[in-house]
């Protein structure tokens, strides 16, 4: 997996590519915790460039979900692609974190 | 490795893969799993000219059912693993054995609550569910000390 971010005033966008499963999840949780800061109060994870996930992917966003709503931050996830979209819809992810077509949508929403 | 293909005269290729993992290392250890799934997948899907979410549903299905094999309740009994894959047009039939543990994958994982509330979802138990959703037509049976599981993936169900 690859990362990117840009923060922009409480504003945090992580942008994650390539392919989370069983073998990178845990890594895949240390990194995007590691690039959070106490000052984000909105998280934006674009994950335009996820090829592909699993249960044990899901598991990290679903984490990653819970621990920012308890400390009341925004998380919203962006940009799915079409296999992506397709696990997130049959989890019934997209029903419990705010998802959105582009990063435009969710820094706006 | 055994590899058939046929070429129809209407387009769609058939393509056979299949894939066995035993305890090959000097510990007794499997090989990794995940990058043989993905390799095979992506070799015949390429072959075959799968539609994205084909292979993606293949691949997810083989992770979850693979590594729950593997990796839960008690493998010390458990040899080998096989996939057997068949394309046909834009479905992919899945045959997988093991001798490991009774495990059916159709009645002995529970079904996730997805009504539940962001901060009430258990952080896990989705694998099998994903599998059961995703794959079609699915059959388990314990024949003696085998496993075997058969189902069909398709690109939109």
């Amino acid at each position: 997996m690859r990362f990117n971010h840009e923060r922009s005033g409480d504003t945090l966008v992580v942008s994650a590519s390539g392919r989370v499963d069983g073998s990178n999840a845990s890594d895949f949780l240390d990194s995007l915790q590691g690039l959070f800061d106490p000052g984000d109060q909105r998280i934006i994870l674009d994950l335009g460039g996820l090829e592909y996930i699993s249960s044990a992917g899901l598991r990290v966003l679903l984490m990653a979900a819970q621990n920012l709503d308890k400390q009341q931050k925004s998380f919203s996830i962006c940009s799915l692609t079409e296999a992506v979209g397709d696990v997130f819809r049959i989890s019934g992810f997209d029903q419990i974190i705010n998802v959105f077509p582009s990063v435009e949508d969710a820094k706006q929403g | 490795m055994s590899v058939a293909r046929c070429q129809h005269a209407t387009g769609a290729v058939e393509v056979k893969r299949s894939l066995r993992l035993s305890r090959s290392d000097e510990h007794g250890r499997f090989p990794d799993a995940l990058p043989l799934i993905e390799n095979l997948l992506t070799e015949m899907s390429e072959a075959g000219q799968w539609p994205m979410t084909l292979t993606m549903r293949a691949n997810l299905i083989l992770e979850e059912l693979v590594l729950n094999t593997l990796t839960h309740g008690d493998t010390s009994g458990l040899t080998e693993v096989s996939i057997d894959l068949e394309s046909e047009s834009h479905s992919l039939a899945i045959r997988l054995a093991d001798d490991g543990s009774p495990f059916n994958p159709l009645a002995d994982a529970p079904e996730p609550d997805l009504a539940l509330p962001l901060n009430e979802r258990p952080i896990g138990g989705l694998g099998v569910y994903l599998v059961r959703t995703m794959g079609e037509e699915l059959e388990y049976r314990r024949d003696g000390n085998r496993n075997h599981l058969k189902l069909v993936v398709r690109p939109e169900s």
